[in-house]
């Protein structure tokens, strides 16, 4: 018996829990049941593996960055800094094999439940959103249930994201069906709560007909804008050469001596800028080299089970419809999220960290969608709902991941706010057990959806010989054609 | 072309949009049976790398218009037959299709 029992803790500590070598593990089941070449499966999992690898590192660099940024920017405005008593570091290092087991589970179950219900229609396949709702999902999990097991939290994990993952594209349907008509991809993306926010608020305000964002031509300067890397480095930057203007000299200086004891702290402070950017810029790198291995992967291994689903895609995937809204929801949520910093500051209440790719993706996103239903002053709404959301998201969802992974809260989409607080929400109700409750209210929430749209499809066709895609809410206002 | 042919796949942040369009440019490019490896990255990498072609969205590929010598433009993602016929022609025209 103690030889299995090694085992199993063997397997815990040194696979379950090690990120970089599960992930390789999982690819290189991915591979082989592709059928790549033996060179290709190889290759194929050690870049899965490094860019797990690549990832963690990006992390590290970017929170060092992010507590400078934090640390100068809450003394220039007389606060505190945020406190937190762990790190997304720890926090991946800790339960990094949890989140790799919940998106594969949770991807098996996301195919079942299309498989079993038309209704659900979309396969999600936005990757690294599928790697972070996981991990904002384990976290969120972690919280309410401190002391559950692995497999608890993988299972649990596992049922709420298919969950999500089913039922995201299918909330967007309407407001993406008038953006793409002919309804072959769906919307998977964790901006989807401001662009859904967005295209209800907005619609009072115009008409696409009359105001579109395309018809609007944008000064070429802000072209360098769409750089994300670029965006970030430069606004980080700025704002960190004002806070060293106004914070505690001897307390910059502490800072500054401890990169380099003879640097200027205006450079330094142009250093931390520069290096958070970076930070990202490699943990987008690692990110990025993973997914380009696993979601062949999955997407292969769903086409052979449920051939002709049509897939759910990244935000930017819509972009080309109207680039110029996506200009104006990035400008309008960074300024508004701007403001939110000053006025927060002013108050003394939290230091926020501006999300340059986040502003740039949700903005652009509910711009994008407000457009649709309103022109150009739906797009500057939607910019400014998403500035709204990610401030406030940021400021008061710090405290909530304090102990598992604050970081999350500053890297958030809007749906991750929802999430981490909805899970929240559901602890003071029945306490430790909650945590089975959340997988269980979710997954009957989701069969019960598509059972009523499967129904709803049914009776749609039946009466009028409509296809059954035509749902009645975008047929009403087909009018905002692109 | 006697070698592989080096495809860059462009998007904002090189990982959700781009990766879809890299699957698309890979069953093009095995349609038109050309020897080729393709890439996803994001814009400011996609500067730094040598490709025989680019592909991306005009918001992307007007930034980087002559980062290689074929740069195609698209706005549907999963739009295997335009992309293989853009390809195609862009191709013949350097004499890279056999």
């Amino acid at each position: 018996m103690d030889i299995i029992k090694d085992t199993l803790t063997f397997l815990a500590d040194n696979v379950f829990g090690q990120v970089p070598i599960l992930i390789g593990l999982i690819t290189l089941v991915g591979l082989l049941l592709q059928r790549k070449r033996f060179e290709d499966t190889l290759a194929g999992a050690l870049r899965a593996t490094i860019g797990v690898v690549i990832l963690f590192i990006g992390i590290e660099v970017f929170t060092g960055g992010l507590s400078s940024f934090q640390t100068v920017l809450a003394d220039a405005m007389g606060t505190t800094p945020p406190k937190a008593d762990n790190t997304l570091t720890d926090f991946l290092g800790a339960q990094g094999g949890t989140i790799a087991l919940v998106i594969t589970v949770a991807f098996l179950l996301h195919v079942l439940i299309v498989r079993i219900f038309p209704a659900a229609r979309y396969l999600y396949l936005t990757g690294h959103l599928m790697f972070w709702i996981s991990t904002v999902v384990v976290a969120s999990l972690v919280t309410i249930a401190p002391g559950a097991d692995q497999l608890t939290l993988v299972l649990c994990g596992a049922g709420f994201v298919a969950a999500y993952w089913t039922l995201q594209p299918l909330w967007m349907r309407p407001l993406m069906r008038r953006v793409m008509p002919d309804d072959r991809f769906g919307f998977a993306h964790t901006s989807s709560l401001a662009a859904l926010v967005t295209g209800y608020a907005a619609r009072p305000f115009g008409d696409r007909e009359r105001h579109d964002t395309e018809k609007v031509r944008l000064p070429r300067q802000l072209s360098f804008f769409k750089d994300v890397n670029v965006s970030t480095a430069l606004i980080i930057s700025l704002i960190m050469l004002a806070a060293v203007a106004f914070a505690d000299d001897q307390v910059v200086a502490k800072l500054a001596a401890e990169m380099d004891p003879k640097l200027s702290p205006w450079v330094w402070a142009l250093l931390v800028g520069l290096r958070f950017a970076g930070g990202i810029a490699i943990l987008l790198f690692g990110v990025r080299m993973f997914l380009a291995e696993i979601v062949p992967a999955f997407k292969g291994f769903s086409d052979r089970v449920i051939p002709g689903t049509r897939p759910a895609l990244d935000a930017p995937t819509v972009f080309p419809v109207a680039p110029t809204a996506v200009m104006i929801g990035f400008v309008s949520s960074t300024a508004v999220f701007l403001g939110c910093l000053a006025v927060f500051a002013v108050a003394g209440w939290f230091t926020l960290a501006p999300p340059m790719i986040m502003l740039f993706f949700v903005g652009g996103a509910a711009a994008l969608f407000g457009n649709v239903v309103a022109g150009w002053r739906g797009a500057v709404i939607g910019g400014v709902i998403t500035g709204l959301m990610l401030a406030v998201g940021q400021a008061v969802t710090w405290g909530l991941f304090e102990r598992t992974a604050p970081e999350l809260a500053t890297l958030a989409d809007p749906d991750w706010y929802a999430i981490a607080w909805l899970l929240k929400a559901v602890d003071p109700i029945i306490g430790d057990a909650s945590v089975w409750a959340v997988p269980v209210v979710a997954l009957a929430a989701t069969v019960g959806t598509l059972l009523l749209l499967g129904r709803r499809e049914r009776r749609a066709e039946g009466a009028g010989g409509a296809p059954a895609t035509e749902s009645a809410e975008p047929a009403k206002e087909a009018g905002g054609k692109n | 072309m006697d070698r592989t042919l080096e495809v860059l796949a462009v998007c904002g942040v090189g990982m959700g949009s781009s990766l879809m369009l890299k699957m698309t440019a890979e069953d093009a490019l095995r349609a038109l049976n050309v020897d080729a490896r393709v890439e996803n990255t994001d814009l400011s990498t996609a500067r730094g790398m040598t490709a025989d072609v680019i592909i991306g969205q005009g918001m992307h590929t007007d930034e980087i218009a002559d980062a290689a010598p074929v740069v195609i433009t698209v706005s549907d993602f999963l739009d295997k037959e335009g992309l293989q016929a853009a390809l195609r022609e862009r191709l013949a025209e350097k004499g890279w299709l056999a």
